[in-house]
């Protein structure tokens, strides 16, 4: 009787810290149909960001996640989203895609988000995508902060949806521009070596632009001296009468930089991509470089920060001030407020029992008719995630301030295919009242 | 919990009697009784098997009827000379291996196991390399002539670490009415011969690019020759990791690489960008126990992670990917009697487009990398005998199926065993899952009664961090750091182990795995995640 006591106990203690545990665990990977849906509750909706705040990318992007924030807080103010109030659970990646990976796991799976929305980078987001499985988890990635062609690919990211107009439509339209504006002109081309840089060169083929001087690089060399001393040596060789530069704005302050120091400002006409003209980054680099900008063509497909005229501008503007009195409004609030803004009316669309999958089918099926700040239609649809679909041409002044050429937005659209260059009779419905979705 | 002072005595005569004890002599007659000694209440018992695999167990008085019983990981067949330091010395040995870390002397799992009242057992296999023949066999045998001496055995838990986790597997699969529940540390698996290509597309890469005298396959059928063939091979390898490494920073090639190799390096291309390419085409790991790929070095916090770390981490793990790499294919087209690997079909440019832009500036940009992939075109594709792989689908192939109480630990930054084959068996317990369900429901709607289908599986992970890379004062990775979390190969700590064993032994009291919350809390205090949605990458080849 005493050993059988004895081994009672012994056996007792070695399973003592799960003894307690009675019910079984749910077998990896089911889906229970029944359960409520991650992120949301009857009064919240929890979704998630990450994009560098600190690192080379973060003095203009870092301002995103804030300005979102901003938009979320005054719907939040004004009674929410479907009587739901948005908070963003915002994460630093410092544009490392590993660390987006790490971040983006966060999110999903401590903080666990409803969504991943404005995600920011090619790199990164299909990093963390493919890393997190968004497709195989159903997670949605709202609006993400790349051009990159294959996130409009339903089929290979099925949970994901653009924003910005398809880095191939932009190397179409600046084609066009070239044709129209430097017919017969001696061409040079900056451009990132990897899929950004591919759907550029896709584009100008498409577009019928050839030139004759192509100047790659690596992602995040542009960082190194070297790098943009190189540009400056090959275009000197070169002479090119326009030299476009298809890369983000840490590579424009390289080129631009290098331009100095090799006493070549002036001796080509530069075209900014646009994710190659923010004032701001550049500014973070050397201040004196943004006066360089003055005179360059750039492009957009959002209204000018500055014009007031426009009333999701004035609207982003008054909320902005008033969350962030001391900070600048520039392109990078722009670009997050009016991805908060489509956000919160996709998911007003979707209704009051909001789910991933619900929230994903409004966009396929009504996100081209919800009410965004853009200039250009929208292409959501079910076989498409594609975002904005054109941009207008401006020019840079000296304050880094990109200024519709003509005095007016003159938008031109397109699509990643081979569908031709045409300019929009696209006319945007006006903002709801208040900028609210109720 | 009060223990008694009997108990706790016998406790701590069961530790004191094991620490640091030789295991009784096993009598060198094959499939004799096995020869036993008792001390402190604790007996160990020494043996033959019938294949002259030499066996040992423990138990003490207070045996409760159950018995884990340890398939160890991989050993070399061959021995390895001190001049392949750091592969070597080794001297092929049978040793019998009664529990995780036995084998490098560390007998706490064991103490506290048997201590608690648990048997241990653990055979040393007849052969080793690929063994999963004569594993099947010995575990077999050994769990008859443990019950054999100990009548009471109600409960057999196999459990096993890398190889040692394919054999447990096996095992359940094979012979379900032995088993009870299996425990799977950083198992190995072959689905679709995926490991096998995993390893040979490493080497191949290797003998294109940086030696092309180094070999993928077709060692010969001489056993002597066979063998200094793969000295030969883990020699030259290491010669070029060093060459790597030397040149990780300025981009130098090693001076052995290939005319491909070579053209490339005057292209302007550096060597690390080549090396990366590689480890991304066969699904090496670009986070490795001593580089995190998201910190750098004072001064290069931003540009180091970016440019460099991925092919720092690759280079880690790839010496432990390229030399099993070559002791097992060698061993297995032994055992198979031709070429295992083949690669004639494999689109490399596929493997790593997905990966290019992640690791662009490492990859030294696209244009970079389509000139590291046609430079492959340079150097043969590798043939594979098709009844070889056949025959070594049969010998290390699993069905992946699941009928015991099942649970896997797994680093999610394994350095030579993927984690991918994790994601395998969760994928395919999932279908298995879902197949279940879909009978209950029929079942239902004739009984009018459902029954849930039980769930088998669950996946503890040892998550890698974020962050946990030093630096030297030079500015490169401290690799004599300790390891980060959810790094190296089967790096678990006992209390890991001892965690898996209590889960284990409560799910089979009480006939279910604990409740979620539960395992993850249990997991949580030895530095482990449950969660049941966590998701890895599937296999290059798989994917």
């Amino acid at each position: 009787m005493t050993r059988i006591n004895r081994r009672k106990l012994i056996s007792a203690s070695a399973v003592l810290a799960v003894a307690a545990l009675a019910v079984s665990a749910v077998p990896a990977q089911a889906f229970n149909p029944r359960a409520k849906e991650v992120g949301v509750t009857a009064t919240t909706i929890k979704l998630g960001i990450t994009s560098p705040l600190t690192g080379i990318a973060a003095p203009g992007y870092s301002k995103i996640p804030g300005a979102m924030k901003a938009y979320f807080d005054y719907v939040n103010a004004n009674g929410g989203v479907n009587g739901r109030k948005i908070t963003l659970v915002s994460k630093d990646d410092q544009y490392i895609p590993a660390t987006a990976v790490a971040k983006a796991n966060e999110l999903i799976l401590r903080d666990k988000v409803f969504a991943l929305v404005g995600t920011l980078g090619t790199a990164s987001t299909k990093a963390l995508t493919a890393a997190t499985q968004l497709s195989k988890r159903g997670i949605p990635s709202l609006f993400v902060n790349t051009g990159w062609s294959g996130f409009a690919d339903k089929k290979a990211y099925p949970t994901t949806f653009a924003i910005l107009p398809s880095y191939q439509m932009e190397a179409k339209i600046i084609s066009k521009y070239l044709k129209d504006t430097y017919p017969g002109k001696k061409l040079a081309l900056i451009y990132q070596d990897d899929d950004f840089g591919r759907d550029a060169l896709a584009g100008f083929k498409t577009g019928g632009i050839t030139f004759d001087t192509l100047i790659p690089y690596a992602s995040g060399s542009q960082s190194l001296p070297a790098t943009g001393a190189g540009w400056i040596t090959k275009l000197k060789a070169a002479s090119p009468d326009v030299t476009v530069m298809f890369g983000v704005s840490s590579a424009t302050t390289a080129l631009l930089g290098n331009a100095f120091a090799g006493g070549y400002v002036g001796k080509t006409q530069f075209i900014l991509g646009s994710v190659g003209g923010d004032a701001t980054t550049i500014a973070a680099t050397n201040r004196g470089l943004v006066g360089l900008l003055n005179g360059a063509k750039g492009l957009s497909f959002a209204p000018a920060p500055s014009d007031s005229s426009d009333e999701y501008i004035k609207l982003f503007q008054t909320i902005y001030a008033a969350a962030l009195p001391k900070e600048i409004f520039d392109n990078n609030v722009v670009a997050g407020m009016s991805n908060a803004f489509l956000a919160v009316q996709a998911i007003k669309a979707a209704g009051p029992k909001l789910t991933r999958k619900g929230l994903m089918n409004v966009i396929e099926t009504k996100g081209a008719t919800l009410a965004n700040p853009f200039l250009t239609p929208l292409g959501y649809s079910t076989t498409s995630h594609v975002g904005a679909t054109g941009y207008w041409f401006g020019t840079y002044g000296p304050t880094g301030a990109l200024t519709a050429d003509g005095g007016k937005y003159t938008v031109y659209t397109t699509d990643s295919g081979s569908g031709a260059v045409v300019e929009s009779t696209y006319k945007r419905p006006a903002m709801p009242a208040k900028g609210l979705p109720n | 919990m009060k223990i008694s002072l009997k108990s706790r005595l016998i406790s701590a005569l069961a530790v004191t009697a094991i620490a640091g004890t030789v295991l009784v002599g096993a009598p060198s007659a094959a499939n004799a009784a096995p020869v036993c000694a008792t001390a402190n209440f604790v007996t160990q018992c020494g043996g033959v098997g019938a294949d002259g695999a030499p066996y040992a167990f423990i138990a003490a008085a207070n045996f409760n009827g159950t018995v884990f019983l340890w398939s160890h990981g991989v050993r070399p067949s061959i021995d390895i000379p001190a001049t392949l330091a750091p592969v070597g010395p080794y001297t092929k040995t049978n040793a019998a291996e009664p529990g995780p870390g036995a084998s490098s002397g560390d007998f706490s799992i064991i103490n506290k196991l048997v201590a608690a009242g648990y048997g241990v057992a653990g055979s040393g296999f007849a052969r080793q390399g690929i063994n999963t023949t004569e594993a099947l066999a010995a575990n077999k045998e050994l769990i008859a002539t443990f019950k054999t001496k100990y009548p009471t055995t109600k409960t057999v838990i196999a459990w096993g670490a890398s190889l040692g986790a394919m054999n447990a597997q096996r095992l359940a699969e094979s012979n379900p009415e032995l088993v009870d529940g299996v425990i799977l540390g950083c198992p190995a698996a072959n689905p679709q011969d995926a490991l096998v290509a995993y390893f040979g597309d490493a080497l191949f890469g290797f003998k294109a690019l940086f030696d092309p005298t180094i070999k993928v396959g077709g060692y010969s059928t001489d056993p002597v020759i066979r063998q200094q063939e793969q000295h030969a091979n883990i020699g030259k390898i290491l010669l070029v990791l060093s060459k790597l490494s030397a040149g990780l920073t300025s981009g130098v090639w090693p001076d052995t690489a290939s005319p491909a190799g070579k053209a490339l390096q005057a292209a302007g291309i550096p060597s690390r960008s080549a090396l990366l390419t590689v480890g991304l085409m066969a699904g090496v790991s670009t986070r490795s126990k001593n580089v995190d790929g998201t910190s750098g070095p004072a001064g290069a916090a931003e540009t180091y992670p970016l440019a460099i770390a991925p092919a720092v981490a690759v280079l880690q793990n790839m010496g432990a990917t390229l030399n099993y790499g070559t002791l097992l294919i060698a061993d297995g087209e032994l055992l198979a009697g031709g070429k295992v690997f083949d690669n004639t079909k494999t689109d490399y440019a596929a493997r790593v487009a997905a990966d290019a832009d992640i690791f662009s500036f490492a990859l030294s940009g696209n244009s970079a990398v389509a000139g590291i992939i046609g430079a492959l075109a340079a150097t043969p594709r590798e043939t594979a005998d098709p009844a070889a792989v056949a025959k070594i689908s049969g010998l290390v192939g699993l069905s992946g199926k699941i009928t015991k109480p099942t649970l896997i630990f797994q680093a999610e930054s394994e350095e030579f065993v993927p984690a991918s084959i994790v994601q395998w068996y969760i994928d395919t317990y999932a279908a298995q899952f879902a197949g279940e369900k879909m009978k209950a429901m029929a079942d239902a709607k004739k009984s009018r009664a459902y029954v849930a289908p039980k769930n088998n599986l669950v996946v503890l992970w040892a998550k890698t961090a974020a962050k946990y890379s030093k630096f030297t004062a030079a500015g490169t990775p401290d690799l004599t750091a300790k390891p980060g979390a959810g790094t190296g190969h089967c790096l678990f700590t006992p209390a890991q182990w001892l965690a898996a064993a209590d889960l284990m032994v409560a799910t089979l009291k009480y006939d279910k795995f604990p409740l979620g919350g539960g395992i993850a809390s249990t997991a949580r205090k030895v530095g482990l995640s449950y969660d049941n949605k966590f998701s890895v990458p599937l296999f290059k080849s798989l994917q």
